[in-house]
């Protein structure tokens, strides 16, 4: 798929202001976007999602609603059915549980069991990810879940660049979108982000087309597959490699729906020698599915295989617990010298 | 003071409602008798037939404009037929055929139709929100139309009922939830799932008028919708209705109904609402052959799309594959994915 | 690092948070690098006092000369967090 190189830019934005860009651009541009969940408005998102964006649009368009994810999402598909392009934030991913309903019965269905004669234009984004200590309830990213379950389109930025322009296709796509970003990723403050999300980003708009993976890094020897925040620790541990002359090829994913096996292959067919790593769970997740999709027309390019994922217990709290169980730059050097032996 | 005119139009309703349930159910038992078989016969799936739910269909829907939306539950057609659904095209979707609304991918408990906003689906009380958002869309476009979100009294404790009241509420938007009791959610009695006998209390605690129709009447359910639909056109928030109905056809075909005693199933066709409105019209002078004019049609109109309906082709195989979005990502949707190829015995 | 006469420094004395004792923060953000052409009121950089962030804007127009604290560093209400060559 074609990657658009990012253009020059002296600027510099964190993921959560190129991502708080793209919505304020489409905003502007369509009266019929606007923004609802938990403390968008005042507080401007727990992560930054919505920060600035009060101020510009009035709580009309920036909308506080309830503790109520069941009510507000559902409202968010009654009101994208009606004509409007509706963003809901449902705050950490590891809420859906309790409108779970509303997302894949109603929204992610609703084209299909209408023979597309209706359609759900929203984009549902939620924070995901670990690294911080929150536990079993606040830390999981659940990919897995979303892009398992038909009618939905899945994006997992990693970078200032990919979330704005994929953002702007988010909010312009007639489907429901639900798009996922790493808390860890955003740039706030007080969670610091590694280096690498921070990235240069154009002041205009531009969109990043669904379905197309970006090679972060690219390489000989062996091909690591990831997305979201250990886009930034495979780009680490393929760094480090190079002391031990392996050569490593990065691509981010981008989209998990659709999902670009062409670029996955193309490496594979290149490299011989796969290396998944994600922060979901391992067990019938994305790890699987990249490896399976490889597998099935290319089995014969393959050598190697090494999946790196959490392992299938929830997410502890204590930090060396949870240092243990979300993959860390040390685990995927493990893994890629693994395959490349 | 509802016009003569209404009478009519709302009695017609009715009886092409039930003429329509009769109608079904006999097409159902096609090849389910004498032993019921749920995969035989010319209709697939479930059925939830309404008979016995009209007076709540047409009372309501008889002050709502094709731009109001509804959105109904697993037992959908009286309502769908009061919003004015294109009925040969339903009946198709009903009958699997590729010339329903849906091409044959939704089914009775799933019928949309955009033109005159419809939606049901099979999930108790999922509706209610999507009639917040579609309240909250005519707020933010600044219309004067509303959203009718009907379920059933079974549904009543379900959260997103619950919860759909108080953001309608809070957001003040022209939102009314229409409870239809018929007394049974599945085998279990009302009394059994609540201890609050009138539903429409469930309106107080989040400070909303709640108006119980208590009688199987389609007057009644007229004045009281008029008021709650009039107030949320005017902008002035939402409201709850619960109209009592019955539930003459089981909760599903098939439902041998063992739980149910037999007296209370005559009570409820003794209170027969299309009788009740029938009386109501010979009171406004309206004649036999009026009456039976309207009936003829209602039979005509159903009959006709029975036969349309069955004229249609069945969908293609491969249509399964289509429709996921409506702007489908290549290689995602659109193509047959590569198990079919080698699972199928062709 | 020759300071000329005529740089303008970039300080937080304007923006710092009302609602705050604290006189320490942290640089959390730094938007664009040494030499960028920047605007007055072009967001600089991003620092953080307590749980709460801050915008810095560019005081002037002209380009970032010099920027005294890098991200992370932490300084005191008043310290001069870059300079800028209005020229």
């Amino acid at each position: 798929m074609a990657q658009q190189e990012p253009q020059q830019t002296e600027r510099s934005l964190t993921m959560s202001r190129a991502m708080v860009e793209a919505i304020a651009h489409e905003m502007r541009e369509d009266d019929d976007v606007f923004y609802m969940g938990e403390d968008v408005a005042d507080y401007g998102g727990i992560f930054d999602s919505t920060e600035g964006l009060l101020e510009e649009f009035g709580y009309d368009r920036i909308m506080d609603v309830p503790i109520s994810e069941t009510a507000y999402l559902g409202a968010a598909v009654g009101a994208a059915q009606a004509g409007m392009r509706p963003i809901a934030e449902l705050m950490f991913v590891d809420f859906f549980g309790v409108a779970m309903d509303q997302i894949y019965n109603q929204m992610a269905k609703n084209t299909y069991m209408s023979g597309a004669s209706v359609s759900v234009p929203m984009v549902l984004t939620t924070a995901v990810g670990g690294t911080y200590n929150d536990a079993a309830q606040h830390s999981q990213t659940l990919y897995g879940t979303f892009a398992h379950l038909p009618g939905m389109k899945v994006v997992v930025p990693s970078t200032a660049y990919d979330a704005k322009g994929l953002m702007h296709n988010a909010i312009r796509d007639d489907d429901p979108v639900v798009y996922m970003f790493h808390k860890r990723l955003m740039g706030i403050g007080w969670m610091p982000a590694p280096e690498g999300p921070k990235t240069g980003v154009p002041e205009d708009e531009y969109t990043i087309p669904f379905g197309s993976a970006d090679v972060k890094r690219e390489g000989s020897d062996v091909t690591v597959v990831t997305l979201g925040l250990h886009v930034h620790r495979a780009l680490e541990a393929a760094e480090s490699l190079t002391a031990d002359g392996i050569d490593a090829e990065v691509i981010d994913l981008r989209t998990l729906v659709p999902l670009d096996t062409e670029t996955v292959r193309e490496s594979v067919s290149k490299t011989g020698r796969l290396v998944v790593v994600d922060e979901d769970y391992q067990s019938y997740g994305v790890t699987g599915e990249i490896v399976a999709s490889v597998a099935e027309d290319g089995l014969g390019d393959l050598e190697a295989v090494e999946r790196v994922a959490l392992p299938d217990v929830p997410i502890p709290y204590a930090r060396p617990m949870e240092d243990e169980v979300i993959p860390g730059v040390e685990d995927i050097e493990t893994a890629v010298r693994n395959a490349n032996e | 003071m509802v016009s003569g005119n209404e009478l009519q139009e709302m009695y017609e309703t009715m009886v092409t409602a039930r003429h329509y349930e009769e109608r079904l159910q006999e097409e159902y038992l096609v090849g389910k008798q004498p032993a019921f078989d749920i995969s035989a016969g010319p209709i697939p799936g479930e059925l939830h037939l309404a008979a016995g739910h009209e007076a709540s269909g047409a009372g309501v829907c008889q002050h709502l404009r094709d731009d109001d939306t509804v959105t109904a539950p697993h037992r959908p057609h009286h309502i769908a037929i009061a919003k004015g659904v294109d009925l040969k095209r339903m009946t198709a979707e009903i009958f699997g055929r590729e010339s329903g609304p849906s091409k044959g991918k939704g089914g009775h408990m799933h019928l949309f139709d955009p033109d005159v906003n419809f939606a049901c689906s099979g999930i108790i009380a999922e509706g209610c929100p999507p009639a917040v958002g579609a309240g909250l869309a005519a707020k933010k476009q600044n219309t004067d139309s509303v959203a009718v979100a009907f379920l059933g009294e079974g549904a009543i404790d379900q959260g997103a009922f619950l919860e759909s009241l108080n953001l309608a509420a809070v957001q003040n938007l022209p939102v009314v939830f229409v409870v239809e009791d018929n007394d049974w959610a599945i085998s279990m009695p009302k009394d059994r799932i609540t201890d609050v006998e009138n539903g429409a209390r469930r309106a107080d605690g989040f400070d909303m008028p709640g108006t119980r129709v208590d009688a199987d009447d389609a007057v009644a359910v007229y004045e009281a919708a008029r008021e709650a639909i009039g107030r949320a056109r005017d902008r002035n928030g939402p409201s709850l209705l619960e109209v009592q109905v019955h539930r003459r056809m089981g909760h599903f075909m098939g439902d041998p109904e063992a739980y149910r005693p037999a007296e209370d199933q005559e009570a409820a066709e003794q209170r027969d609402s299309i009788e009740r409105l029938e009386s109501e019209l010979r009171a406004h002078g309206v004649d036999d052959e009026t009456i039976e004019e309207l009936r003829d049609r209602a039979r005509e109109r159903v009959e006709e799309a029975i036969e349309w309906a069955t004229e249609q082709p069945e969908p293609e195989p491969d249509d399964a594959y289509e429709d996921v979005f409506v702007n489908p990502p290549s290689g995602v949707t659109d193509s047959e994915p590569s198990l079919a190829e080698t699972g199928g015995d062709d | 690092m020759t300071a000329t006469d005529d740089r303008v420094a970039v300080e937080t004395g304007d923006v710092w948070p009302a609602d705050t004792d604290e006189d320490e923060g942290v640089v959390v953000n730094w938007f664009l690098s040494e030499g960028s052409r920047v605007e007055a009121g072009d967001d600089l950089c991003e620092f953080q006092v307590e749980k709460v962030s801050v915008d810095v804007p560019a005081p002037e127009s002209g380009t970032l000369d010099e920027i005294a604290l890098e991200e992370d560093d932490e300084f005191e209400r008043g310290d001069v967090l870059a300079w800028i060559d209005p020229s």
